[in-house]
């Protein structure tokens, strides 16, 4: 069995997702963004894949009676969950150790990966299984297991994809999203050493199955995520398609669950709910094919399942968050992607172009609180329009925590000296008519001139971050005031 | 006015329409699922469905619950192929089928309620085809019902795994497009006896 591709291990100190071109996250994003919008290939992937999300999303929100009250309901289990976090937690980890299960409280991303490889080493594990798990990304745990030799494989179809492209997932829950079928096709012909492969998914899923299912079957590690902690019966639960987690959790020696400690929810029963708005939120089905529970190890009695069960509890800033009143309920968020999905910005450039492990609205709002104030510029890479918060299932608030992070970011001094004196300047001649009349007197003067000398879009011209890859943005002949005095007032 | 305890979460609108009648809204969605559902009148029929459906297999092992009636279900379908019992170990690799029993079904998502003591972890996964072989009396009306169950009954306490299963394993990570048997199986057949 060859080995899998893996991701380019992170420059020393650095995230692996911060690309390697600028030290400078802000920088690059720039940079990414522009690129990304202007590539047409890409955008038309993205608006087709969107529009049959919103096709299915839609459809799935028509087989509920009332989606605001599952919204509603969902909602009020999360805030339970958070709100009581600690009560939560503790019965969750009682439940799991009373059964022989082990948790393991990682308070950062290298406590996670140290016990997990430590894990690895212990039990001479060679081979590791992967099912799908955002926050394995955010600790940077293959590249820990590869470093004591292990050989990890992605093994949810979209992860494996961009896994063989030494690439991170493009978005939280169809990870390889910005591929069409035959740049898939093209790659799995030169990966997977079947030259003939065509351009048919049904063809390139069953060379995944083919590959992967002896993965599934030498592995002696499964290492899996979690979409909810069941607290009052001590289970993961797990929602999948394909059918991977299933294969993770049941046939490797050990199985180890990574999670947030924020995925934690007070009752089976809340899964009645959760279960379906997660799925109509995150793909448009009524619910994922297997909703499973994993509460141990194999029990005496029990045909099959793995020796060892471990659940590693990663902190890594969330409970910092807690601590945040204004800011907690981002702690609510369960990753379905519709926030990623119905944003304006995130369908012009891309998840790549954001260089966080979370990308979209939900990621502009946690990783300035999880990875520090290098992401503060994500706050700004929104349109401020909403969309997010009014599909998110759980209710967040997710464009005014936009605003509160750039209210704190600048109440805590850290905005641009050019932007403060900006600001100051607009203060000033806001509270002064006659200054303001003239200065946009002077705005006016000042652009017909630059425009007369053919200088739009150039650096001479002040609003050439517009006019320079758009047509130029027309200045009225008069000011509103004007306008105003004539009669505009008055309708005429 | 009673107030809620503090840690209770208000009770809501409800969000889900009623469903007046389990069993049709059980065949719509089993439907939508893309699963093939018999619904069968006596142990017979039964009998005649799973050899039906084993008949369109390719040979092969065939991996079975080892409970007595099973035990007698695939007795009465004169099955010929090896048959490997849950008794014997996880189901292999080569297994063309697997039939197992069902803790409950879910007319809501058209969903079979699996746990531990329905053959394993593996049975309802590592086969292409998976046959359950379920009694009307089995079925409840929506996801919250099932749960409810769960929990009463202690399933989750006496199994360290359990499963919601709506459906044949699938993806559409390519393109959106939907194809079915990813990693698990390709057919998903429910013999639904009248109780």
């Amino acid at each position: 069995m060859s080995a899998p591709a893996t991701r380019v291990p992170p420059a020393e100190g650095a995230s692996a997702h911060d690309h390697p071109q600028s030290a400078n996250p802000e920088t690059q994003f720039r940079h990414d963004a522009a690129v990304k919008s202007a590539d047409l290939v890409h955008r038309e992937i993205i608006r087709k894949n969107m529009e049959s999300y919103d096709v299915g999303h839609m459809k799935g929100r028509s087989r509920f009676l009332d989606w605001e009250a599952a919204r509603e309901a969902c909602q009020a289990i999360k805030r339970e969950a958070i709100n009581h976090l600690d009560k939560y937690l503790l019965q969750f980890e009682e439940n799991v150790t009373a059964r022989g299960g082990h948790v393991f409280w990682a308070a950062n991303s290298e406590e996670a990966r140290k016990y997990i490889a430590d894990l690895a080493v212990k039990h001479a594990v060679k081979t590791v299984v992967k099912s799908k798990s955002m926050v394995t990304e955010e600790i940077e745990l293959s590249a820990a297991l590869e470093k004591v030799g292990c050989t990890v494989w992605e093994t949810d179809l979209g992860e494996y994809i961009v896994q063989l492209r030494h690439e991170p997932p493009y978005h939280i829950v169809t990870p390889a999203m910005h591929l069409n079928r035959t740049q898939i096709a093209e790659l799995f012909r030169d990966k997977l050493g079947e030259p003939d492969l065509p351009e048919d998914p049904q063809k390139l899923v069953a060379a995944a199955r083919r590959k992967l299912r002896k993965a599934f079957f030498a592995a002696e590690m499964g290492i899996s995520g979690a979409n909810f902690l069941v607290a009052d019966v001590g289970a993961v639960a797990i929602s999948t398609n394909e059918g991977n987690g299933r294969l993770t959790t049941s046939l490797p020696r050990i199985h180890v669950a990574v999670t947030g400690i924020e995925k934690v929810i007070p009752r089976l029963e809340n899964l009645a709910t959760l279960w379906p708005v997660l799925a109509t939120s995150g793909t448009g089905q009524p619910v994922t094919t297997y909703g499973t529970l994993v509460g141990g190890a194999r029990r005496a009695g029990e045909v099959d399942g793995p020796e060892e069960f471990h659940v590693v509890l990663v902190d890594n800033g969330r409970s910092s968050l807690l601590g945040h009143p204004e800011e907690r309920e981002v702690l609510h968020c369960i990753r379905c992607g519709a926030c990623l999905n119905i944003c304006p910005v995130y369908r012009h450039i891309g998840g790549h172009t954001y260089g966080t492990t979370y990308p979209g609205p939900i990621g502009a709002v946690l990783t300035p609180h999880l990875r520090g104030r290098q992401f503060e510029h994500l706050s700004y890479a929104t349109s401020l329009c909403g969309a997010c918060t009014t599909v998110c299932p759980v209710k967040i608030d997710l464009h005014h925590h936009l605003l509160h992070n750039r209210r704190d970011f600048m109440k805590a001094g850290h905005g641009k000296t050019g932007e403060r004196l900006q600001f100051r300047l607009w203060r000033a001649a806001m509270l002064n008519p006659k200054l303001y009349a003239m200065g946009g007197w002077l705005t006016r003067k000042g652009l017909r001139a630059i425009y007369g000398l053919g200088l739009s879009g150039s650096p001479f011209d002040p609003l050439r971050a517009w006019n320079r890859k758009r047509s130029t943005l027309p200045v009225a002949r008069q000011s509103f005031r004007e306008q105003w005095r004539k009669g505009l007032g008055n309708g005429r | 006015m009673p107030v809620a305890a503090p840690h209770e979460p208000t009770p809501g609108r409800p969000f889900f329409a009623p469903i007046e009648n389990p069993l049709e809204r059980f065949e719509q969605e089993c439907k939508a699922n893309l699963m093939e559902l018999s619904l069968t009148s006596n142990p017979d029929e039964s009998a005649q469905q799973l050899a039906a459906i084993l008949s369109t297999l390719p040979d092969g092992e065939m991996f079975v619950q080892d409970h007595p009636s099973l035990r007698s279900l695939v007795q009465a379908a004169s099955v010929s192929r090896e048959i490997r019992w849950s008794t014997q170990g996880r189901p292999r690799e080569v297994a063309q089928a697997t039939v197992t029993l069902a803790e409950a079904l879910v007319a809501q998502t058209g969903s079979i309620f699996v746990s531990a003591a329905c053959g394993g972890r593996g049975a309802s996964v590592v086969a292409p085809c998976h046959i359950v072989f379920a009694t009307t009396d089995q079925l409840v009306p929506d996801l919250k019902t099932a749960l409810d169950n769960a929990t009463r009954n202690g399933i989750l306490a006496n199994n360290s795994f359990a499963c919601m299963i709506s459906g044949s394993s699938r993806t559409a990570d390519i393109e959106k497009i939907l194809v079915q048997g990813a990693h698990g199986p390709i057919r998903l057949a429910v013999i639904l006896e009248r109780s």
